[in-house]
C-alpha cells in the first residue's frame, strides 16, 4: 500500500495489539535535535492499494522518540517525549482532552518506552537520563527507578513470560537484566564493544534475547551462559538502531539501521539476513512486525515516510 | 571522558522545572500565547475500559504506602556482575510465586501521593505552532546537514546561521542530542572525529560546547585578575594560559545579568579607575580569541575539502540522492548561501568569484563576522583548544591544501607560529602588509582592464522606478554607497545617461575609490564628450592618480569645451600636452574671469600635478573665497595643505569638508593623511578607520592605514604597541572579510570595526565630531560585557 506521508522525521511505529488496523507513529522535527515531535495514529486499509489514512495526531513541544500500545486498552497510548516527560493519549477521548497525562520524572530525553504484555498496567520508560522508570498507568509518579546505567540507556524490553523481568540497553555497552523484585540488575551483559542501541525477547525462548549496536551488529545472547553471543549476525552497513523478535516465529527478527535499510534475519540458520529491504532514503529508525496479521511489517524513518507492507512484497508497491 | 561529561553534565545539563516548556522558540512563543497553563485543574477522565484485561483492577485503591514496593527502598543497589547468573535463573523462574503477587498488589493497591487532579500536566498545544517560520528552516537546513554528515562519515560542514533566538535550553537540546546521535551516526570514527562533527554544529550555531556544562570555578574574580595580569604583559606559550582565561572570562560572559556585580568587583582591584586599562586588557583578550576563534574555521574549511572528496567517492546512488547530501554538497559548492536568516541560492558572479579563492568561503567569514560576543569567542575559544594545539602544526599545511590564496597562506602562517608567541601585533601587521602588497600587484597585473566599470553585485536598486532620483537623494544625504547601487541601477537601466555616470563617479571619488571614479567618468565621457563636470572630475581623479598625463588632456579638453574659454584653445586637440602650457592656459583664463571659481579649481588641481603646493594652495582659497560651501573644494585644500608641509592646516580644512558632509569619506581619510604627515600615526588610525568602515574598498585608505600601523607599531612601545595593533589587526581582519562577502551596507563586521574606532577614541579623545549615521558611536556601555553585547546583538 502507498506510502504514508509524515511532516516530521518518524522515530517509531508501532501497530495495535488490539486492532489490526491501527498504526502508532512517532515523529520528531528536525532529526530530534530541536523542535516538536507529533505522535500519529494511522488506519491502514482493510484492502492493498487503498492509502494509509490518519485517525488521530497529538502535537507535542519536543520530539516523540517512541511509542508504545497499550496492552490493556484499545485506546491508550504513551509516548516517549524528548523533553523528559511521559505522556499518555486516548485516541478515543476529544484532542482537547489529550494528553491524558504527562508524567514529568526524566531529567532528560525519554528515548524508548515498553508497555508490559503480561501485566498489562505497568509500563517501563528508558531515558538519556540513564535510568529506566517502571510506572503503572493509574499511579502519577513511577513505581520504581532503576539507575544503574553509567550513560543514555536506550531502550527497555519486557520478558515475554516474565512479568516482572525486563532487559534494558544502554550506551555504556552493557545490557542489563532486570527483575523488578530485586534490588538492583541481576545481570550484566557486556553486549557490545560500542553502545547498545535495542534490546528485544525471543517471543518464544524466555531466555533469548538480541541486541542492536552501533558496532553494526546484533547479537543474540542466551543469559544462561551470556558469556559469549549464540550468534552474530553482520549485514548491516551502519550501526543498527533497533532489532525485534518476530512475534510468529521463534528465530526471525527485523532490524532496522542507519544504513536505510530494513533487514528481516533468521538467527538459526546458516544465511541468516532472510531478507532486506531498501525503500528508506534516510535513516530507518523504526520497525514492527504486527502481531495479529502474521508477516505484516512497518518502518518509518527520517525520509519522512511510513510503510506497511506485507513480507515478500515492496514495500514501494502501491 | 568529556563527551562523557558533556552528556551528562550534571545539573546544568538537565532541564528542570521546563517539563512544560517548549523545546523551540515557537513553541516557547505559542505557549506564551496560550499559555502553558493547560495544567488545568480538571479531574482526570476515568480511561474507558474498552477491553477488560486480567483479573486485577487496574486503577489503585488505598492500601500500603508506596515505600514499601518491591525493592523501592534499595533503589541503587546493585549486585557484583559475577554470580549473577544463578542468581537470575533462581528469580527468574519463580516469576508466579505468591510474594510476587502479593508486591504487585502492594504497587496496584499503593496510595497516590498526590491528588489524582493534578496529574493532568499536559503541555497542550494548540494550535499546534507553525513550523515553517524561516529560522526554523534554518535550523532544519543545518541539521539536515549535520545528520548528512554522517553518511560515511563526511565531516560535517558547519554553515553560520544567524541568530535563531536559541533558548539556552534549546541550545543544550542540540548540543546533548546531536552529541548523543553523532556517536551513532559516526560509529566507526574515532572520538575526536566525533566530538568535531558536532563542534562543527554547535559551533555554527554558537553553542559552546562544553563550557557551560560546567559549573562555576569559585574565587574566580581573582584568577581572572591573574590571567589578566598574565595577558597584559607577554602571552606565555603555555596554552593553558589563554585556554584558562577564556574559561574563567566566558564565566562571567555567561553571567549577563550580573553586569554590576562583575563591575563592582572590578572595581574593588583596579579601583574605580580601572575601566580603562580593564579594557584595554579585555581587547588582547578579544584578540586574541579571534585568532583562537579562527582555528575552528579553517578547520571547518579542510573538513568541507573532505567532504566534497567523500562525495565523489561514494557511489551509491541512495547516498547520492539523498536531499541531505545535496543540500550539503550545494553548500559546500557554494550555490546556497546564508543570508538574512534565509537559504538562498547564491547570484552567480561573486559566489563563483569568491569561490574561486576561497573554497568555502561564504560560511567561514560568514562565521567570523556573525554575531559574536566575547563569551562566544571565549566558548569557540575553549571547544577547540584540542584543535588549537594540534594545529599550530598543521595549519599552515592544511591552508595550501585548501589551495587559498597566498595572503591567507601568510596569514595562517604568521596566526599560526604567534598563537601564543609574543609580538603577534607585530606578525600581523606583516601579514597584512604582505596581502596588501600582493594585492597591488594583482590590481597592477589588471591593469589593462582600467577603466572598466565593475558593478556591485546583488543590487537591491535593480528593477528600481527612478533609481536615479533614488541615488541623487542617497548623495545629497550623504549615503556614498547606497547611492553607489542606486546610480549603478541607473546607468544599467540607462547606460547613455550622461548625468547617472557623472554622479556616480563624483560618489566614488567622495567614497575615496579614485579607479572607479575614473571608469564611471569615462563612460559619462562616452555618453557627453562635452560636459565640463565631468572632464574636470576626470582631471583631479586622474590628478590623484598621479596619472600627469591623462589629467592634462583631460583638463584641457575641460578649457576646450568651455563656451567661455575655448578660444583660448586651439580647435584641434593636441597629442601631446605639457604641464606648463597647460597651466598658462588656465592662468589666462583665470585672467579673463578671476569670478569663475572653476578655473581656480582647475588651477589648484595643476598645480597639485606639479607639485607646486603654494601655488596651488592659493588657487583653491580663492575659490573658495568664492565658492564657500563647496565641500570638496575644502578637501582639496586640505589634500594639498598636507601634500605641503602644512599639515596643521590641513586638519582644519577637512574639518570644513567634514562639517559641510559628515559622509565624506575621502576627508575622512584624508583626515588621516593629515594627521600621518606630522607623524601622528597613533591619530591618524582612527580616521582611516572610520574612512574604512564607511567604504571598505577604500584601497588608498588601507594603503595609508597599513602605513600608520606599521609606523606606529614599530615606534611606540610594548604596551601601546599592542593594544593598537590589537585593535587596527581586528579592523584589519574584520573590514576585508565585509570586503568580499558582505553587500556592503549594515554587516555585523562593521559593528566590530566601529568597535576599534570607539575604542581609540576612547583614548584619544580624537573622535569628538558627531558621528555620520553609518558610523554612529553609542554612549559607553555599563561594563564591557554590555558593551559587547550591545555591539554585537544590535
Amino acid at each position: 500500500m502507498p506510502a504514508f506521508k509524515i511532516p516530521f522525521n518518524g522515530y517509531s511505529v508501532k501497530f495495535s495489539p488490539f486492532n489490526e488496523n491501527r498504526l502508532a507513529v512517532a515523529t520528531a522535527q528536525n532529526f530530534g535535535i530541536l523542535g516538536n515531535g507529533r505522535v500519529h495514529v494511522l488506519s491502514i486499509p482493510p484492502s492493498p492499494g487503498a492509502p494509509i489514512v490518519e485517525t488521530a495526531a497529538y502535537d507535542t513541544a519536543d520530539a516523540v522518540y517512541d511509542i508504545a500500545w497499550s496492552e490493556s486498552h484499545d485506546s491508550l497510548l504513551v509516548a516517549a517525549i524528548a523533553d523528559g516527560s511521559v505522556k499518555v493519549y486516548d485516541t478515543n477521548l476529544p484532542p482537547a482532552s489529550n494528553p491524558l497525562r504527562s508524567l514529568q520524572e526524566h531529567t532528560r530525553e525519554v528515548h524508548a518506552v515498553d508497555y508490559n504484555p503480561s501485566r498489562r498496567d505497568s509500563f517501563l520508560t528508558a531515558s538519556w537520563d540513564d535510568s529506566i522508570k517502571l510506572w503503572t498507568v493509574d499511579r502519577p509518579i513511577s513505581v520504581r527507578t532503576f539507575k544503574e546505567h553509567a550513560y543514555c540507556v536506550y531502550a527497555a524490553a519486557w520478558n515475554p513470560r516474565h512479568a516482572d523481568v525486563f532487559a534494558s540497553a544502554s550506551g555504556d555497552c552493557t545490557v542489563r537484566v532486570w527483575d523488578v523484585r530485586e534490588p538492583g540488575s541481576t545481570m550484566i551483559i557486556p553486549a557490545h564493544d560500542f553502545e547498545v542501541l535495542y534490546t528485544d525477547w525471543n517471543k518464544y525462548d524466555d531466555c533469548i534475547l538480541a541486541t542492536a549496536s552501533v558496532d553494526k551488529s546484533i547479537r543474540v545472547w542466551d543469559v544462561r551462559s551470556f558469556r559469549v553471543p549464540v550468534t552474530v549476525l553482520n549485514g548491516h552497513n551502519y550501526a543498527v538502531r533497533k532489532v525485534k523478535f518476530s512475534p510468529h516465529r521463534g528465530s526471525l527478527m527485523i532490524s532496522c539501521s542507519y544504513d536505510m535499510t530494513v533487514c528481516l534475519w533468521d538467527y538459526m540458520v546458516e544465511d541468516a539476513l532472510v531478507g532486506r529491504y531498501d525503500h528508506h532514503t534516510e535513516f530507518a529508525v523504526g520497525v514492527d512486525m504486527s502481531v495479529l496479521v502474521e508477516g505484516l511489517l512497518a518502518s518509518t524513518g527520517w525520509d519522512e515516510l511510513v510503510y506497511v507492507w506485507q513480507h515478500g512484497t515492496d514495500p514501494r508497491a502501491p | 571522558m568529556a563527551m562523557r561529561e558533556l552528556v551528562t553534565g550534571g545539573a546544568t545539563c538537565a532541564v528542570p522545572g521546563s517539563s512544560s516548556s517548549s523545546s523551540n522558540p515557537l513553541g516557547a512563543l505559542a505557549n506564551a500565547l496560550i499559555g502553558s497553563s493547560s495544567k488545568t485543574q480538571e479531574r482526570l477522565k476515568e480511561i474507558p475500559v474498552a477491553t477488560p484485561t486480567g483479573p486485577e483492577n487496574q486503577f489503585f485503591q488505598d492500601g500500603v504506602p508506596l515505600r514499601t514496593l518491591p525493592g523501592s527502598e534499595q533503589d541503587g543497589a546493585f549486585l557484583p556482575p559475577n554470580a549473577q547468573g544463578s542468581e537470575f535463573l533462581r528469580t527468574f523462574h519463580s516469576a508466579y510465586q505468591n510474594d510476587l503477587a502479593d508486591a504487585w498488589d502492594d504497587v496496584q493497591h499503593g496510595p497516590l501521593p498526590h491528588v489524582v487532579s493534578d496529574m493532568r500536566a499536559g503541555t497542550v498545544l494548540r494550535p499546534p505552532p507553525t513550523l515553517d517560520g524561516p529560522p526554523q528552516r534554518m535550523l532544519s537546513g543545518l541539521l539536515h546537514s549535520f545528520v548528512d554528515s554522517s553518511r560515511g562519515g563526511i565531516p560535517f560542514r558547519p554553515a553560520q546561521l544567524p541568530l535563531l533566538g536559541l533558548s539556552e535550553r534549546d541550545k543544550q537540546c542540540i548540543r546533548d542530542r546531536s552529541t548523543i546521535m553523532g556517536r551513532h551516526f559516526f560509529a566507526d570514527k574515532s572520538e575526536d572525529f566525533i566530538n568535531s562533527q558536532v563542534n562543527a554544529l554547535l559551533h555554527s550555531l554558537d553553542i559552546d560546547s562544553d563550557v557551560r556544562a560546567k559549573g562555576p570555578l569559585p574565587g574566580r574574580y581573582r584568577e581572572l585578575e591573574e590571567y589578566w595580569n598574565e595577558s597584559q604583559g607577554m602571552m606565555r606559550p603555555v596554552p593553558h594560559v589563554a585556554d584558562g582565561w577564556a574559561n574563567e572570562f566566558n564565566q562571567l560572559g555567561v553571567n549577563p545579568g550580573n553586569p554590576e556585580s562583575w563591575a563592582r568587583s572590578f572595581e574593588q582591584q583596579h579601583g574605580s579607575n580601572g575601566w580603562a586599562s580593564e579594557f584595554e586588557q579585555s581587547q588582547l583578550m578579544a584578540a586574541d580569541r579571534m585568532r583562537g576563534a579562527n582555528l575552528p574555521n579553517m578547520a571547518a574549511m579542510e573538513q568541507s575539502r573532505m567532504l566534497a572528496h567523500t562525495l565523489a567517492q561514494n557511489n551509491d546512488p541512495k547516498f547520492q540522492n539523498s536531499k541531505f547530501l545535496q543540500f550539503v554538497s550545494k553548500m559546500s559548492r557554494g550555490e546556497l548561501i546564508i543570508d538574512d536568516n534565509q537559504v538562498k541560492p547564491a547570484p552567480g558572479d561573486w559566489a563563483s568569484e569568491f569561490q574561486q579563492q576561497y573554497n568555502s568561503g561564504p560560511s567561514w567569514t560568514d562565521e567570523y563576522l556573525r554575531n559574536r560576543g566575547p563569551d562566544q569567542w571565549a566558548d569557540e575559544f575553549t571547544a577547540k583548544r584540542e584543535q588549537v594545539q594540534s594545529a599550530d602544526d598543521q595549519w599552515a599545511n592544511e591552508f595550501s591544501k585548501l589551495h587559498m590564496n597566498d595572503w591567507a597562506d601568510e596569514f595562517g602562517q604568521q596566526v599560526a607560529e604567534g598563537v601564543f608567541g609574543e609580538g603577534t601585533a607585530n606578525d600581523w601587521a606583516n601579514a597584512y602588509d604582505e596581502f596588501m602588497n600582493e594585492q597591488i600587484a594583482m590590481k597592477q597585473q589588471s591593469d589593462s582592464s582600467r577603466g572598466v566599470y565593475v558593478f556591485s553585485d546583488m543590487n537591491p536598486y535593480v528593477g528600481h522606478p527612478n533609481p536615479l532620483k533614488e541615488g541623487q537623494e542617497l548623495f545629497r544625504k550623504g549615503l556614498l554607497s547606497e547611492a553607489i547601487l542606486a546610480l549603478e541601477a541607473e546607468v544599467m537601466k540607462n547606460p547613455n545617461n550622461s548625468e547617472g555616470w557623472r554622479l556616480l563617479g563624483i560618489t566614488h571619488a567622495e567614497n575615496d575609490d579614485d579607479q572607479q571614479a575614473i571608469a564611471a567618468m569615462m563612460k559619462a565621457e562616452e555618453a557627453d564628450p562635452s560636459n565640463l563636470e565631468v572632464l574636470l572630475a576626470l582631471g583631479v581623479s586622474h590628478t590623484n592618480e598621479l596619472e600627469q598625463a591623462a589629467a592634462l588632456r583631460y583638463l584641457y579638453g575641460w578649457l576646450h569645451h568651455h563656451p567661455k574659454y575655448k578660444t583660448l584653445t586651439t580647435p584641434e586637440m593636441p597629442l601631446s600636452f605639457y604641464h606648463a602650457d597647460v597651466a598658462g592656459l588656465f592662468n589666462e583664463a583665470a585672467q579673463m574671469s578671476p569670478e569663475d571659481a572653476d578655473v581656480h579649481i582647475v588651477l589648484g588641481v595643476l598645480y597639485n600635478l606639479s607639485r607646486e603646493y603654494d601655488r596651488a594652495i592659493a588657487s583653491f582659497q580663492t575659490a573658495l573665497n568664492l565658492k564657500p560651501n563647496d565641500y570638496s573644494l575644502w578637501n582639496k585644500l586640505g589634500a594639498t595643505q598636507a601634500n605641503s608641509v602644512q599639515s596643521a592646516d590641513a586638519i582644519s580644512a577637512y574639518q570644513r569638508a567634514l562639517d559641510l558632509k559628515p559622509n565624506y569619506v575621502r576627508a575622512w581619510a584624508n583626515m588621516g593623511i593629515g594627521y600621518a604627515n606630522q607623524g601622528m600615526y597613533e591619530e591618524s588610525i582612527p580616521y582611516y578607520v572610520r574612512a574604512l568602515t564607511m567604504n571598505p574598498k577604500a584601497d588608498n585608505a588601507w594603503q595609508y592605514l597599513r602605513i600608520s600601523l606599521r609606523y606606529e607599531t614599530s615606534t611606540k612601545g610594548s604596551e601601546k604597541h599592542s593594544f593598537y595593533s590589537m585593535t587596527c589587526t581586528t579592523t584589519l581582519i574584520t573590514i576585508p572579510l565585509a570586503n568580499f562577502v558582505a553587500p556592503p551596507p549594515g554587516m555585523t563586521c562593521w559593528k566590530l570595526a566601529i568597535l576599534g574606532i570607539w575604542m581609540l577614541s576612547k583614548r584619544s579623545s580624537l573622535c569628538n565630531r558627531q558621528a555620520p549615521p553609518v558610523t554612529r558611536v553609542p554612549p559607553p556601555p555599563h561594563s564591557l560585557g554590555q558593551w559587547w553585547r550591545f555591539v554585537v546583538h544590535r
